[in-house]
């Protein structure tokens, strides 16, 4: 029999088919639940070996803007949609509030400043950042929102922030219109 | 019969590559330490052939009953590895040889060498209750004897008869080259199940594809550890983007290795893998921190008040790249990994998702110019150079442990699935397709 020995060429069978031979995996992956307290504002995270709780040692930050939210802030499952409260837009890669979305941020912090809410700032981005990076941009978005809405008025203490970089779009096109709907935060509340 | 060794063919670039290696690897150690097998390779590649020409027969049986055909099916995984490995050209399908008869040993490979096989590699499969054991057995072709070269024998159960076979891989590789292949490896990735993004883990060729997450949330962007028995990765699964780490391969509870207000993303062990390298916006905008996993104590990295992440450890441990927009836009740049000496290595481009590849001269990174493609750098921001170039967005590269190959996310099929290719951007394939979205694929260091 002739065997030609080509570039790379291979006699053997596809991959599909040799998993037929294949028996099983290493021990079966644990998809166990994680069953842990609620969080907490500051947690210390758990670590493996030492048995007395660790405070975080950290080389000392610069004075933060206006702090966040509550010890324990609520689960954002607990925060629902708000007709009073209306989306605001960013540009392209960009976190900073703009003019007219300022005069949309002044309404919605009046409507805060009679209803005593808690709120949830939601950061988002559109697809055409990658995932990780959205998160930081998404999560300065809502950032920024609130720093505005504490310049207006409405106490810090009530407000909590969550990014979710591209991963909750409202649309899906590839189009300038749908990344533009897509590069906002919105607002949920919870009765106190 | 055919000679396909053609004689003033230039080396490949990935021959050179070997090459070299396996030069360098020759001259730090004595002649009587270099492996015989690495002669064969530099003389073969020295005559201008391109790949290592090598016939693994089916596996002869010499103890034990074979119901399940292991002998055929074996040395169509290893013959499949070496071929991924791009340093071999493989033919298998081939009747087994008998074992202890010089006789029948070179009647079969004599007809080989003859076609220009420059190797041979004989398997003697033992099957004794539950494991299964091959002794490998190297011949070097190109030697009128067809000298043994290497022989060793590698041993797993027989539910794990698929690592055999890629552990084989490994040692023929290592025996020509000096290192280890990469066959016997895994990648973590995420999946989509019922619209949901999950972590799953399959074998680096695709086999045994398994979901490990089943929380019903956005689960992001997972990294094994260097021991291979943990996962780190952000998860939504109490609301939050926390961090977590779990053991898919234990009966161990996820822990929370950080769940601070704002984001809690983009893990990366460090080599020795006693820390991890994190992006928290704890402190009012996202930054690099360090957390020592033994003592649960954070270190603040980088301070520019705007977005710092994504951060990627030089194998030395010493020093980290990461994404900043301090320079505008978003740019790679690599620190000491105690924060100081800050200095910028792309000029160009939307740049994100840096990984320092295993071997140290290279960062392999995303560039947005419209769309997303996978570039190349040194760390001092020399030698730039595109890997893909469409079609489609090409991003989230991860590298095989020895630095040869990347993994990474394309949607130039429709939607997003994950591809292999070599560090310099050619050979690239599609893994086997999930069954919704496949993203975020970390390949696992070498499994113990």
């Amino acid at each position: 029999m002739a065997h030609r020995w080509g570039s790379a060429q291979l006699l053997a069978i596809p991959v599909l088919a040799l998993s037929l031979f294949l028996v099983g995996c290493p021990k079966r992956p644990a998809t166990t639940a994680a069953s842990a307290p609620a969080p907490t504002g500051t947690p210390a995270p758990s670590s493996p070996a030492p048995s007395s709780p660790s405070t975080p040692s950290m080389t000392p930050a610069p004075a933060a803007p206006a702090t966040a939210a509550p010890a324990t802030p609520p689960r954002p499952s607990e925060f629902a949609e708000n007709a009073n409260l209306k989306d605001v837009y960013f540009d392209f890669d960009k976190y900073d509030i703009r003019a007219n979305d300022a005069k949309i941020l002044d309404t919605n912090a009046a409507w805060l400043k009679t209803n005593d809410n808690l709120v949830l700032i939601e950061g988002h981005c559109d697809e055409r950042g990658t995932n990780e990076y959205n998160l930081a941009l998404g999560e300065r978005r809502a950032k920024s929102t609130m720093n505005y809405l504490v310049s207006q008025g409405v106490q810090a203490s009530r407000i909590t922030i969550i990014s979710y970089g591209k991963e909750r779009p409202v649309c899906t096109e590839h189009t300038e219109d749908c990344w533009a709907r897509n590069r906002r935060s919105h607002f949920l509340t919870k009765s106190r | 019969m055919h000679n396909l060794m053609r004689p003033g063919r230039p080396l490949g670039a990935l021959a050179a590559l070997v090459v070299l290696a396996a030069l360098v690897g020759a001259l730090s150690s004595p002649p009587a330490a270099r492996s015989q097998a690495a002669d064969v390779l530099l003389n073969v590649l020295a005559t201008g052939a391109k790949k290592l020409n090598i016939v693994i027969p089916n596996f002869t049986l010499v103890a034990g009953t074979d119901p399940a055909g292991l002998g055929k099916s074996l040395p169509l995984v290893t013959a499949r590895d070496l071929t991924f490995s791009s340093l071999f050209s493989v033919v298998t399908e081939v009747p087994p040889i008998a074992a202890g008869d010089p006789a029948a040993l070179r009647a079969a490979f004599g007809n080989f060498a003859a076609a220009g096989a420059h190797a041979g590699l004989h398997g003697l499969l033992t099957l004794r209750g539950d494991r299964a054991e091959v002794e490998m057995r190297l011949h070097d072709l190109t030697s009128p004897e067809f000298r043994l070269i290497g022989s060793k024998k590698v041993e797993m159960p027989t539910n794990q008869a698929r690592r055999l076979a890629h552990k084989i891989a490994d040692e023929v590789v290592m025996q020509f080259t000096g290192e280890l292949g990469i066959a016997d490896t895994k990648m973590a990735y995420v999946g989509v199940v019922s619209g949901h993004k999950e972590l799953h883990m399959m074998d680096y060729d695709g086999a045994n594809p398994t979901r490990v997450t089943s929380n019903n949330s956005i689960n992001l962007s997972p990294v094994w550890s260097p021991d291979t028995r943990s996962l780190a990765f952000t998860s939504y699964m109490r609301g939050y983007p926390y961090l977590y780490r779990m053991f898919p391969f234990e009966n161990r509870p996820v822990q929370v290795l950080a769940g601070f207000l704002g984001i809690n993303t983009t893990p990366a062990f460090s080599p020795d893998g006693r820390t991890v390298a994190l992006t928290l916006s704890r402190d009012g905008n996202p930054e690099v921190y360090l957390l020592t996993l033994a003592t649960g104590a954070f270190r603040r990295l980088t301070t520019y008040a705007g977005i710092d992440t994504e951060p990627t450890w030089s194998p030395t441990g010493r020093e980290i790249a990461f994404v900043s927009e301090r320079a505008g836009g978003a740019h790679v740049f690599v620190m000491d990994a105690e924060g100081a000496n800050v200095r910028r290595v792309t000029q160009s481009g939307f740049n994100t998702q840096p990984r320092w590849s295993p071997k140290g001269d290279t960062i392999a990174f995303t560039s947005r110019q419209g769309n997303f493609d996978l570039w190349a750098v040194s760390p001092d921001g020399s030698n730039l150079r595109r890997l893909t170039a469409g079609p489609g967005n090409n991003e989230g590269a991860s590298w095989a442990p020895n630095a040869r190959h990347l993994v990474f996310q394309s949607n130039r099929s429709g939607n997003y699935q994950l591809y292999t290719m070599l560090a310099d951007g050619s050979e690239q394939q599609p893994l086997p397709r999930g069954a919704g979205e496949s993203t975020s694929a970390s390949w696992s260091p070498r499994l113990p």
